[in-house]
Order: structure tokens, then C-alpha cells, then sequence
């Protein structure tokens, strides 16, 4: 199966290069017979790149440690699910992924596509197909997953147990799901510059995509959160990492695209601008792969260093020289008739909730590379770790917060007093009352009453938004309130469902709030039966207990949880020794309520004295950082959700929408 | 030129306030655990001294006992802070220094939102004045003085479109 697999990569090079040739050419002159057999190209990539999937999961399954990848990430004793995950768990196998993703990504684009914008399809292709050549070659010549030692050892290495977690499963996939989801507006965007066609057409084509990128960057994101806060054991879910701060940058500038695509929608203004910002986009996700894989910063994360660090500069470089390119070339037909009726309207809010979002990214990316800024300017190695991160970002993080609530309000056009009065008003009073109020139960941080006063301005203006649109149906078409919410939503999906993304973002400045300015700890060394007290709770050590599988042996510290007097819960903070890898690994014990989590690790256990340490964290409201992202994709769904056949509605009970409706 | 006043404000206000913060965190008074987040853990762990969970480590324990050392000196965060650059390079401290070419990575992300702020306050005041001052096509002297009608119809608009 192995040779099958390099086989399939091989030829997969030579088809995808061919497909971007051909694809070109007939492109350029209109040849539907070698636009076809650049589409047919694709779809063997795509089968090409399933195979070699196939035959390296095969060798994966069937423990063949002659395959170096195999014997570097698996053993006979890891469990079936993690075999599968150590598909994405390496550096080859991981390109091989985002290899499978990309083709499969291609062939449903060009399936979506088979009746409609045919001028621009075959560019499309084009830039998809190139892209696909890059990953073709990189397997090929410089990381071949199918790569045979010369002995083969009795067993493999293992896969690192901190990648043996169930969010590693779904974390990698989302982010690349994500990462490869920007190559499609990416591919719309270089093919309308190409073609000259540039109007809406691509951006409607592809809004669906990018949402779907958002989606999936935003889970990936997320997830990796929930593996750093269960699997690492320092109490935190994000540590401004530079590969996690790789993965952060696309989502903000693909966020910035998400709102000002809608003035251009709306206006058939920023057309350059949101050019800019799609390039961007997918060129901050190969800067990402790349900074996962160079080696050039450390982190926690990367892969082992490798040789492909120039090779991703240089199709970064290659990309971006391109696209950019382009761009300029196109210039003056993205000139467009820029008009504003005032500086207060929804419109400016727009450009500086994009002015924000950009700022933050700027500021991700510059921390993240000031090391070898500095390095390169002064000879001198620095650090740029959380603090600096947290300072600058975050009040950053708040104006955004504001223009979360801002935006949505301030109308259309021109905002004049009359819409102040009726709009922002009586949110903005709820968040002002939400901050006296809680200043009055004796909170005493300014940063987390200016967080929590304009979280409830910006809820409380979704809630009104909301109140506002059922009453106008309910006067209007005489329907009940369900009825209406309903209908309300359904008319104007991306609105409504861009609201609850909204409250999905709010729950997680709570969250993020709260953890960062309430957050307790304790660390503690106790004999059987002591107890200390942290947040409200009671935790007595109850003693150890030992368990041994073949793959990993377990200790675990037994600690009773009482609040009030009352016995709540057991806790059991395990120490996992790992017999492959030969690794500890620390599993923390989670008591998780909506109003935060108690969470224990247990840091040591002297065999002689019997004494075991504890830390132990209260982090106030962090549920609110999962169930937000619960709410974002439930918002998301919605925005997301296909629109009904139309079907003409009886003059007597048509509506008008509150809103000039963009309609998805 | 209000346009430019407003936005040469905002700019000032900005710096202003950006300063201010700069300069409160700079003068806060230190505390063990400031100090611990201050400083980077050399183990590879890559977190903080105060965020490294690894319950022996080398690097973490006798930089917490220095820092304990060094608060009972009496001396202020910047001096602490100074010490363990002194002593372990800047790559010690989990943030840049505030001085020098390091300066710039604390006020470059700020200076480009305030720079980038002006500009959108600027082009948004242009593409304004593109627009004739109030519109409708053939109504003579409207921008002078809108009529009862226009005044409705702005009305209107502005509620239905908000």
C-alpha cells in the first residue's frame, strides 16, 4: 500500500500541475475542452490524494514500523482512535491532510460550479490546483509520509502523549479545515482580478466559504483552547504561543472580511480593501503552517524542525508577490464610487470595527515576531510572552467590544439624534447600569467593569434589535411571539444569526474576563485526610490510588470536594506515565459549573513521606468561553442555513423588513 | 479642517492615554506574583515563572526563590526586573523592555490603530462632502433649506434604515 501511496503522490504532482497549466490556458483562450480536462485533473487529484490517505492510515493500522512515519508516531499499544489522529499528529502526515482537505475542498467547489461562473472557474481552479502543487511537492520531494528505514524496529515511538486527548482529534481537523476553507475565496478573488470580472459575483460565490472557514477557524481555535486547558495542567487555556497566535491571525482577519464584505454588498464600496483582506487571509494561514513547521520560533507546539521553512517562505513570497500583483494591475477597476452620508453611521462603525480587528492581528503578528525582529535589529534574543500580549490586546479587545454594539445599533447612512435616542440609548443605559451595579456589589477592577458594563450594552442591544423585530411582526402580520422570533430570523438570517454569534463573542469577553481578573490559586502539600479551602470549596486528600494498562500506568490523587458543609463531588487529578515515550503526563480533575470551574492537578506524590501537592484553581465563568463558542455556531448554523425556495407571500400579510435586508 | 481637528485630537487623546497606561504599569507597585509573570521560565515550557506548573522545576523554583530574595531588598519592579536581565539576559523577562528599539513593539500595534484611526476619520469626511449636502434630484434650493417633506422623509429613512 506504501508504494501505491508514493505512487498516488507522484502522480497527484504531475496532474495538479498539469491541471494548473491547462486550466490557465483555457481560461485564457476559452477552450472548454481543456477547461474540462483541468477539471478532470482535479477530481483525480482529489482521488489521488484519498488513496495516499488510505495508504498511509493502512500502514498506520496495520503497526508497519518500517514506514518511519509510522514508527515515529504510533506504537502497538496506542488505541485505534489516536492511531487515527497520528494521521494529523506529524509533519507528514499532517501536509497529507491539509493535502486531502484542499482536493476534496477543490472538487466540491468545481461541483458547485459545474452551471455557473464559468469565466472564473477555471482560474479558480487554476489557484486551487497551484496551491494543490505545492503540497504535491512538498510530500513528494521534501516530507514523504511513505518514507521506509532500513531495519525495521519491533516497535514505534508512540504518539506524544500530550496529542493523546480527545480535543487533539478534533482540533487539528477544525484548524485545517479552516486554514484550507481561506484558499476558496482566495481562488474567487485572484480569479475575478484575473478576469477582470469584479464585481459581486465571486464575493456572493464564495460567502458561504468564508463562512464556513470562520467556522471552522473559530472551532479550531476554540478546541486547541480546551486541549491547552485540559492536557498542559497551568490552570489557562491561552498562552499567546506563537503558533497558536498563528492560527488566532487568519480568524481576525477573515472576521474584519466578514463585515466589511457587507459595505461592499451594500455600498459597492472597499472593493480594494476587502481584496486586500482576503489575500491577507490566506496568506496568514501559510504563514501559519509555515511557523508550525520552520522551526523559526519555538513553541510549544511545532512540529519537529525540518528543511521546509524556506520552501513555505518562498510560496508565501511567490503568493503574495501574485496576488498582490494582481491587485495592483487591477487597481483602477476596483476604483469605486466611494460615497458616505455622515461619519456617524453604520457604515464608519464598519471601517473602524475593521480598523480594530486589523490593529489587533497587527499586534499578534508583531509580538509574535519580535524576537527575530529584535534578534535581527540588535543581536539580542527577547522574549514576548502573555504580558505583552494581554497589555496591548487588551484594550484593543474592548473598543472591539464597543463596536460589537455599536455596529448593529447606529443606522444606515446617517445616525442622527432621533436614532441615537431610540437605538443606542437604551442599551447604552444597561451597560451603565450594569456597571454601577456591579461596582455597588464591590467589584473594584476597572478593567472587568468596563468588560462586563459593555458585554450588557452590546447584549442588551441584540435583545432590544431582537424585541424590536417580533413586535414588528406581531403588529403587523398578527403573529405570536414564537412565531414571529421565528420568522424574524428566517427572513433575515444573516442578521438575526449575526446577532447570536454576537452574544456567542460576548459570552467569551465574559469568560475571558473573568478568568484573567478573579482567577484563584493555591498550591498545597497535604497528608491523608487534611484540607484546605479555595473559592468557596472545601478539598480534603483522600488518600492515592495506583492502576496499570499496557500502555500507561496512573496515579491518581482521591480528593473530596465539600461546599457549605455538604459533600459535593470526588475529584481525582491523575499523574499518567506513559511506558512508550517513557513520559509523565499531568490529567487535571474539572468540577465545572456556569459559574466557573474548580480545577485540580496533582503536582506530586512522595512515596516515603505520603504527602501529595495539589494546585488548584477557581476560574470564575470560564464555561461561558465553550458554551459562547456553542452559541457562535449556533449562530453561525443560522447565518449559514440555506435560504427556502421563495415563495410569493400575499400582499396582505408581506412584510417589510426593519432593515433593507441583505438577504443570504 | 474640523474633520482634521477631530481627528488630530483623537490622535493627541490617544497618545495621551496610551502614555498614561504605559506609564501606570510602569509605576505599579510590585508584587511576587507581577514579578513571577514578569519573568519567562527558562525550562521550555514556554509560560511564565508564575504559569509553570512543573512542581520541580529547575528553572522555576530558584528564580522564585530570587525573586523573594530581591523583593526583600526592597527594590521596585524595574530594578528586580533589571537584576534578572542583568544576570540571565533580556530573554528572561516575558515581555519587552520599555526602553530603547524595544520600545517600538509596545507602541508600534497603537500607533498604527491611532494612525489608522485618523486616516478612516479623514476619508470618511471626504467621501461625505462627494455627496450634495442634501439630495433629490430637481429640488431647487432643497440644500439651503430642506423642506417639511425632506425633513419627513429624513426622518423616516433614518428609522426605517436603523
Amino acid at each position: 500500500m506504501t508504494e501505491v501511496g508514493s505512487l498516488t503522490l507522484a502522480v497527484g504532482l504531475v496532474l495538479a500541475a498539469y491541471g494548473t497549466v491547462v486550466a490557465l490556458a483555457g481560461g485564457w483562450q476559452q477552450r472548454r475542452d481543456l477547461i474540462a480536462s483541468a477539471e478532470h485533473a482535479a477530481f483525480a487529484c482529489w482521488g489521488l490524494a484519498l488513496i495516499a490517505t488510505a495508504a498511509l492510515l493502512h500502514a498506520l493500522v496495520t503497526h508497519d514500523f518500517n514506514v518511519e512515519y509510522v514508527a515515529a508516531y504510533t506504537s502497538s499499544t496506542l488505541p485505534l482512535n489516536y492511531i487515527i489522529a497520528a494521521l494529523w499528529g506529524g509533519q507528514k502526515g499532517s501536509l497529507l491532510f491539509w493535502l486531502l482537505i484542499l482536493t476534496s475542498i477543490t472538487a466540491v467547489v468545481l461541483l458547485q460550479n459545474r452551471e455557473r461562473n464559468r469565466d472564473l472557474m477555471p482560474y479558480v481552479n487554476a489557484v486551487l490546483m497551484a496551491i494543490a502543487v505545492f503540497f504535491f511537492a512538498m510530500l513528494v520531494f521534501i516530507t514523504p509520509p511513505f518514507e521506509r528505514l532500513a531495519f525495521t524496529p519491533p516497535e514505534g515511538r508512540d504518539l506524544n502523549p500530550l496529542l493523546q486527548n480527545y480535543w487533539m482529534q478534533l482540533h487539528p481537523p477544525s484548524l485545517y479545515l479552516g486554514y484550507v476553507g481561506c484558499a476558496v475565496p482566495f481562488a474567487f478573488a485572484i480569479a475575478a482580478l484575473i478576469t477582470g470580472k469584479l464585481g459581486d459575483v465571486w464575493i456572493r460565490t464564495t460567502r458561504r466559504w468564508t463562512l464556513f472557514a470562520w467556522f471552522f477557524l473559530s472551532l479550531g481555535n476554540l478546541f486547541g483552547a480546551e486541549w491547552a486547558y485540559l492536557v498542559l495542567g497551568w490552570g489557562g487555556y491561552w498562552a499567546w504561543d506563537p503558533v497558536e497566535n498563528a492560527a488566532f491571525l487568519p480568524w481576525l482577519t477573515c472576521t474584519a472580511f466578514l463585515h466589511s464584505v457587507m459595505i461592499q454588498e451594500k455600498k459597492n464600496m472597499l472593493k480594494v480593501w476587502n481584496m486586500v483582506l482576503v489575500i491577507l487571509t490566506f496568506l496568514l494561514t501559510i504563514f501559519g503552517t509555515f511557523l508550525t513547521r520552520s522551526g523559526v520560533i519555538s513553541s510549544v507546539h511545532s512540529f519537529t524542525q525540518s528543511g521546509l521553512g524556506p520552501f513555505f517562505i518562498g510560496f508565501l513570497a511567490l503568493s503574495a508577490a501574485v496576488s498582490l500583483g494582481l491587485l495592483g494591475y487591477r487597481l483602477r477597476l476596483l476604483k469605486s464610487e466611494n460615497e458616505l452620508d455622515s461619519l456617524i453611521s453604520r457604515e464608519s462603525a464598519f471601517l473602524f470595527n475593521n480598523l480594530v480587528l486589523v490593529g489587533i492581528a497587527f499586534a499578534v503578528f508583531w509580538g509574535t515576531m519580535f524576537p527575530i525582529i529584535s534578534e535581527a535589529v540588535r543581536g539580542v534574543k527577547i522574549t514576548v510572552g502573555p504580558p505583552f500580549f494581554n497589555k496591548v490586546n487588551a484594550p484593543l479587545g474592548i473598543v472591539l467590544l464597543f463596536l460589537t454594539g455599536v455596529g448593529p445599533l447606529i443606522a444606515w447612512r446617517r445616525a442622527g439624534w432621533q436614532s441615537f435616542r431610540k437605538n443606542l440609548l437604551p442599551p447604552l443605559l444597561a451597560g451603565l447600569a450594569s456597571g454601577v451595579s456591579l461596582a455597588a456589589l464591590g467589584m473594584r477592577s476597572l478593567w472587568a467593569l468596563t468588560s462586563f458594563s459593555i458585554g450588557v450594552f452590546v447584549l442588551a442591544g441584540i435583545v432590544f434589535e431582537y424585541y424590536r423585530g417580533v413586535r414588528a411582526r406581531q403588529a403587523v402580520a398578527g403573529e405570536n411571539a414564537a412565531v414571529a422570533l421565528l420568522h424574524l430570523i428566517g427572513k433575515n438570517r444573516r442578521r438575526y444569526g449575526g446577532y447570536i454569534i454576537h452574544v456567542g463573542v460576548v459570552m467569551m469577553y465574559f469568560a475571558i474576563t473573568g478568568t484573567a481578573v478573579f482567577r484563584q490559586e493555591q498550591q498545597i502539600t497535604l497528608s491523608q485526610g487534611q484540607s484546605f479551602e479555595l473559592g468557596g470549596y472545601t478539598l480534603r486528600y483522600d488518600g492515592v490510588e495506583q492502576e496499570s494498562t499496557p500502555h500507561i500506568a496512573y496515579l491518581r490523587a482521591k480528593v473530596a470536594l465539600a461546599q457549605d458543609g455538604r459533600d459535593i463531588d470526588v475529584l481525582k487529578p491523575e499523574k499518567r506515565f506513559y511506558k512508550k515515550p517513557e513520559q509523565p503526563t499531568t490529567e487535571v480533575a474539572i468540577r465545572s459549573t456556569l459559574s466557573g470551574d474548580l480545577y485540580l492537578v496533582l503536582g506530586g506524590f512522595d512515596e516515603d513521606t505520603k504527602l501529595v501537592t495539589l494546585l488548584a484553581y477557581v476560574n470564575p465563568l470560564i464555561s461561558f468561553l465553550w458554551y459562547g463558542g456553542l452559541v457562535m455556531a449556533l449562530g453561525t448554523a443560522v447565518v449559514m442555513w440555506p435560504a427556502a425556495v421563495p415563495v410569493r407571500e400575499p400582499r396582505t400579510v408581506r412584510l417589510r423588513a426593519p432593515e433593507p435586508a441583505v438577504v443570504d | 479642517m474640523r474633520a482634521r481637528h477631530l481627528a488630530l485630537s483623537g490622535l493627541l487623546a490617544g497618545l495621551l492615554c496610551g502614555g498614561a497606561i504605559l506609564h501606570g504599569w510602569a509605576a505599579a507597585p510590585p508584587s511576587f506574583q507581577e514579578l513571577e509573570e514578569s519573568l519567562t521560565c527558562q525550562c521550555g515550557c514556554g509560560l511564565t515563572v508564575h504559569s509553570c506548573n512543573h512542581l520541580q522545576c529547575d528553572s522555576a523554583l530558584p528564580l522564585r526563590a530570587e525573586i523573594r530574595e530581591q523583593i526583600k531588598l526592597g527594590k521596585s519592579k524595574e530594578q528586580v526586573l533589571a537584576h534578572f536581565a542583568d544576570k540571565y539576559g533580556e530573554k528572561i523577562l516575558s515581555s519587552p523592555t520599555r526602553t530603547g528599539f524595544n520600545l517600538t513593539a509596545w507602541v508600534m500595534p497603537f500607533a498604527l490603530v491611532l494612525v489608522g484611526g485618523v486616516f478612516v476619520v479623514l476619508v470618511v469626511v471626504r467621501w461625505t462632502h462627494r455627496r450634495p449636502a442634501s439630495p433629490g434630484p430637481g429640488a431647487k434650493g432643497a440644500a439651503q433649506a430642506p423642506s417639511e417633506h425632506q425633513k419627513i422623509l429624513e426622518r423616516e429613512l433614518e428609522e426605517f434604515e436603523s
